[in-house]
């Protein structure tokens, strides 16, 4: 029971992203576009709290589903996902874990990934959007909607995945 | 970082960084049916995304109705003063329509370029990093839809059908950037000025009509509809409307920024349309160019 209930979670949130874009009233912020990341949030959080191995694997598998189930071009998020975790697990072995660390460097993932998503995007000319604009009309925004869902979610995750620890170390 | 550039971490990405371009040449090749491992995939996550779908659907209709009731008066006597010009109207169509099929009868024209199979879908997902403007419908092969079918809501053209799985598939908005995304569509006014819906202005939010003739004068709040030109959309599936008209790049033509009729973000039930008349044949060419005169 307890080992499905990892990739449930991960699953739940998958879905709870599309549905939030669903259900957003897009005229509330203008043109400005908000891009849930509550999944990868999630993976980075596994990533420190876990470890780099589980954060990897988990970021193959949902990067995968990502790609085939929503974009249809396999390999951008098969590729960042897992890629920025070991990014920020290398980042996390020289700072301490407390909880404001990690959450600023949960921010920091995923604003590495906006930009890698939006470079990735640029070079297959699926957006011609310029560096600036997209500064304005997705980054900011995006920042701030999954710092308040870090925030909010932070907690809860947090004993969640040290559960698990405990319970992958003692195996 | 010095120890990122170790050997076998370098060694690692690099093969990756080659599997990644491989992948994305692999997808981005344009592909007539998708992989089979990938429909499984995509239909399993269709049926969970459909089981989560339907109970926020219920909800979220639930708030909308209370937000209803709040201007239910405001609006009630708007429609009452509309609904007196609304019976006049109808029966003009009726007689119209009448009309239209005799004349048909005469000519012997069967179908036309405007009939066509309405399929309704529920949107059960919707791609979260609004890069790829792609979403999921309830409806698949099975049902019977097809690639490159028209897909509109009641207010308007929303999009076309990308992919086909057995049991669900994927919806390309117009507002996605993609250059095989052209759309025929014909601007209505005194004389009917054709061009092409290609682009979309993320900034302003309106879709942009191009390869229109600079010697043809078009004025703001103008219908665009589809042409039925292009061949897999039927005709007169209403677009929106010209909102701002500027010189292109070398003013050799024009292009028309419209306001989308759909709303792109807010889709909840959406019409597939299947197109009865397959091919332009001859006799729909020659009715087209009368009703140009």
């Amino acid at each position: 029971m307890k080992k499905f209930l990892l990739p449930l979670l991960f699953l739940l949130l998958f879905i709870l992203e599309s549905l939030f874009v669903q259900f957003l009233p897009s005229d509330l912020f203008g043109s400005r576009i908000l891009v849930p990341r509550f999944l990868f949030s999630a993976l980075l959080l596994l990533t420190i709290y876990v470890g780099k191995k589980q954060g990897i694997i988990y970021g193959a598998i949902f990067g995968l589903l990502v790609d085939v189930v929503y974009i249809e071009v396999i390999g951008i998020y098969f590729f960042l996902f897992p890629f920025v975790c070991y990014l920020i697990s290398k980042v996390m072995q020289v700072m301490q874990s407390n909880i404001v660390v990690v959450f600023l460097a949960t921010l920091f993932g995923i604003a590495l990934l906006e930009v890698g998503v939006y470079e990735m995007n640029f070079l297959i000319h699926v957006t011609d959007l310029d560096f600036m604009t997209f500064i304005n009309l997705r980054f900011y925004p995006t920042l701030i909607l999954n710092a308040i869902f870090i925030l909010v979610a932070l907690y809860p995750l947090k004993r969640q995945f040290e559960k698990y620890a405990v319970a992958l170390r003692d195996e | 970082m010095p120890q990122f550039f170790l050997n076998k971490r370098l060694i690692i990405l690099l093969v990756s960084i080659i599997v990644l371009v491989a992948l994305i040449g692999f997808s981005l090749r344009d592909r007539s049916k998708l992989t089979w491992p990938e429909q499984f995939v995509r239909d399993t996550t269709g049926w969970f995304q459909s089981l989560v779908s339907r109970p926020a659907n219920y909800l979220a209709g639930f708030f909308e109705n209370l937000q209803d009731l709040q201007n239910t008066y405001e609006e009630n006597k708007e429609l009452k003063s509309r609904v007196e010009k609304f019976a006049s109207l109808e029966a003009e169509i009726q007689e119209l329509k009448k009309d239209n099929k005799e004349l048909r009868d005469v000519l012997d024209a069967k179908q036309t370029l405007r009939d066509f199979e309405p399929l309704p879908a529920t949107v059960i997902g919707r791609n979260p990093d609004r890069w790829h403007e792609i979403m999921i419908i309830n409806k698949g092969k099975t049902d019977g839809i097809e690639k490159n079918m028209a897909v509109v809501t009641a207010t308007g053209l929303v999009g076309k059908v990308k992919s086909v799985n057995q049991f669900s598939s994927t919806v390309q908005l117009l507002s996605a950037m993609d250059p095989k995304n052209r759309i025929s569509a014909v601007i209505q006014g005194e004389k009917d000025v054709y061009g092409f819906v290609q682009g979309f202005d993320a900034k302003k939010k309106l879709l942009m009509v191009k390869a229109i003739p600079s010697s043809e004068k078009i004025e703001k709040g103008q219908t665009v509809i589809t042409s039925g030109m292009g061949g897999v959309f039927p005709k007169g599936l209403i677009i929106g409307k010209v909102e701002e008209v500027k010189p292109d790049q070398y003013g050799l033509n024009q292009t028309a920024l419209i306001k989308p009729g759909a709303d792109f973000y807010d889709i909840e039930n959406v019409i597939v349309i299947k197109r009865l008349m397959t091919q332009p044949d001859r006799n729909a060419m020659k009715a087209g160019k009368e009703e140009d005169l």
